[in-house]
């Protein structure tokens, strides 16, 4: 048996709100809503604590934000300024361990203090210190929790929110995540609530009676995952600090937004062909593709899938990612930026498929990959543009006028 | 093991704290010991622990309540009390804070577990009008709990305070501290006849404020440090309490179960 891991999150209410109110001292006390200006449809950003006891919620359309909370103070973004404050997070959680983890501008740490304790104290008291730096060098007051996973310490911040702490002892986290409503477990996502409330399933106990089969046949592929969740069993790392995990990440933002399907595809397939060539110039394999969709109105939706068997392959990749795009495409107001992240990389799959047709497609695919490269790497990534993406629309449209 | 004495029935002996990982190194807890282990393991030497995390925060009466079923039946605890109740405290919602955590140690009170709540308050919590009066109302507020308290500031060591204290049937922590100026000094006193409290800090002068546990509590007692405590001091404050409890905070490598176990040796010598 291995020494029990000892993780620290570090989360920031409101994280943007929490930042606004440390500039202007004026704020605070008031519903203060962060939203994107000048959107036709802009929507809430982040909410004080205030503003979403009067009703407001994230990616609220702000109209109806403000009839639900008429004296909220209206700020813009400003994503310079919560990632300064992010920074600052990171350097004072610095000397308590090389494995910091920070969240995506979002106020949110994850620290990594196992088998630090003769060096720095227990972790309980290493949290309550980095607690006390940050609010005595920012001003910012975090919620801090201890325990032996992220997802544990996480849920664990969501459940004293908007203030507080709590350390969960090793060896209590099944009866911790318990009696929770399974909406505050990390990576429940709506869906699968859906799913379980079919069953009339609401409380993480509920749904933990299921066996890891059983979970299989109501979610599929994403099962053993939930399943593992539910009783608290997560093994993800905490990354180096500095050094995000590794993965492929392309994106494209729209010089005007748009909402043409074929734009839109070709220009997803433009990222596949880049990120394909990094993962195959790494001699990796991607086993998750995630895109992340950014609307006019500040919108944000994230969404991925898993890649079975792990591929590098462009075809293969933007098959997932068409997939991915479909699931995250659901609204009508138009895109500005679009992410594609190909991670949890591996090693390509050394087997060959089993069956003969599909065998020697993909060796197809493969090899005609090998030699787009090689002329790509000779003459420039615009020798050979396929048909699909916006760089051939635009050629062809040039000769055309031509 | 509790170890009897001429005139308390018994004294128990035991460490501030318990789940220290770097006491597996230390050799006191067997290779790959989990912390959801080590209480059970634990309460195999010692018949008490000091509960630390409570400082940390606030109790939960469910976690409480897991926590003391994991150890021995007739195994004692004493719980700290959460610092916003002594270090952090809001003149306003001080109060609403003692009651979630009578709330959250009532499963130790229940069963019958809890033999104190260390009150352990700050070295800028000095004596003054302001501070006599929130202590005052600090004690009535949490009056039902068997209570100890420990003062780190010498402007508390007056026989005043020890006065309030006996009426009051609150028990003074005794305490074994280096020599440093504004400490509260190392006194064997007893201010409640049902029990004497005694927490053994070690005497890293150095280390004392350097703002990081691992030194401030560095220190491995010798045999004739702690024979000076089981000749004459323990034996002079057993004759005027019914119970006794000491703790060992020195937790760096491991010393705090090394030297409790060596003050247990010689309490049971001197009989």
């Amino acid at each position: 048996m291995t020494e029990d891991r000892s993780i620290i999150h570090i989360n920031v209410a409101d994280f943007a709100v929490a930042v606004e109110r440390v500039l202007d001292r004026r704020l605070l006390g008031r519903p203060i809503i962060v939203a994107p200006e000048g959107a036709a449809r802009a929507a809430v950003a982040d909410m004080s604590e205030e503003a979403f006891q009067a009703g407001v919620r994230k990616h609220m359309p702000l109209s109806r934000a403000l009839g639900r909370c008429r004296d909220a103070r209206v700020l813009p973004p400003h994503p310079a300024r919560y990632r300064q404050a992010m920074t600052r997070m990171l350097k004072s959680a610095l000397p308590c361990s090389p494995l910091i983890e920070p969240g995506d501008g979002d106020g949110h740490l994850f620290v990594d203090v196992t088998g630090s304790s003769r060096l720095l104290g227990p972790p309980v008291d290493v949290a309550w210190r980095l607690y006390r730096r940050i609010r005595r060098d920012l001003g910012l007051a975090p919620i801090w929790s201890v325990a032996t996973s992220k997802l544990i310490a996480k849920t664990a911040t969501r459940l004293v929110k908007p203030l507080g702490e709590y350390i969960v002892e090793p060896g209590d986290e099944a009866a911790f995540l318990a009696p929770l409503p399974l909406f505050l477990v990390p990576g429940i996502e709506r869906d699968d609530l859906t799913r379980l409330n079919d069953f009339n399933i609401t409380r993480v106990f509920q749904a933990a009676a299921f066996t890891a089969d059983q979970m299989r046949t109501l979610f599929g592929h994403r099962g053993a995952f939930i399943h593992e969740r539910l009783h608290g069993i997560d093994p993800s790392p905490v990354h180096p600090a500095n050094q995000p995990p590794p993965r492929v990440i392309e994106f494209r933002e729209f010089g005007d937004d748009t909402n043409d399907r074929s734009h839109v595809e070709g220009t997803l397939y433009r990222l596949v062909e880049r990120a394909g060539r990094q993962l195959r110039r790494q001699a990796l394999a991607a086993r998750r593709i995630g895109l992340v969709l950014e609307h006019t109105d500040g919108v944000r939706r994230i969404r991925q899938v898993r890649a079975t068997p792990p591929t590098a392959n462009d075809f293969s990749l933007f098959a997932h990612a068409r997939r991915v795009l479909n699931l995250a495409w659901i609204r009508r107001v138009r895109l500005r930026r679009m992410t594609l992240v190909c991670d949890r990389l591996t090693y390509p799959p050394a087997q060959r498929l089993l069956f003969e047709p599909e065998r020697r497609m993909a060796e197809k695919q493969d090899r005609l990959m090998a030699v787009m490269d090689r002329i790509r790497h000779r003459f420039g990534t615009d020798a050979l543009v396929m048909g699909r993406t916006p760089a051939a629309v635009d050629e062809l449209q040039k000769t055309e006028a031509g | 093991m509790a170890i009897k004495n001429n005139n308390p029935d018994r004294i128990l002996v035991g460490t501030s704290g318990y789940a220290y990982s770097e006491w597996v190194d230390a050799g006191f807890y067997p290779p790959g010991t989990g912390s959801a282990r080590m209480l059970a393991h634990y309460a195999r030497i010692f018949p008490v622990t000091e509960i630390n995390y409570t400082w940390y925060q606030m109790p939960k009466a469910a976690a409480m309540d897991r926590m003391r079923r994991r150890a021995p039946e007739g195994f004692r605890f004493t719980a700290k009390l959460t610092r916003t109740l002594t270090h952090e405290v809001d003149p306003n919602g001080w109060p609403g804070q003692a009651t979630l955590y009578r709330e959250g140690i009532a499963p130790l009170v229940q069963s019958g577990q809890l033999m104190a709540v260390l009150v352990q308050l700050p070295p800028f919590f000095r004596r003054n009008p302001n501070n006599r009066r929130y202590l005052a109302r600090l004690l009535d507020a949490l009056g039902d709990l068997p209570l100890a308290v420990e003062f780190r500031h010498t402007s508390w060591a007056t026989d005043r305070v020890f006065a309030g204290l006996q009426a009051r049937r609150v028990a003074l922590v005794c305490v074994d501290v280096p020599p440093l100026p504004d400490l509260f000094p190392p006194l064997a006193m007893v201010t409640n006849p049902d029990l004497f409290y005694v927490r053994f800090h070690g005497r890293n002068t150095k280390g004392w404020r350097s703002g990081n546990m691992q030194k401030q509590f560095d220190y491995d007692y010798s045999d004739e440090e702690l024979a000076r405590w089981s000749r004459t001091h323990i034996p002079e404050i057993a004759r005027q309490a019914a119970t006794g409890i000491i703790f060992f905070n020195n937790h760096v490598r491991g010393q705090a179960p090394k030297n409790a176990r060596m003050l247990m040796g010689q309490l049971t010598e001197e009989g």
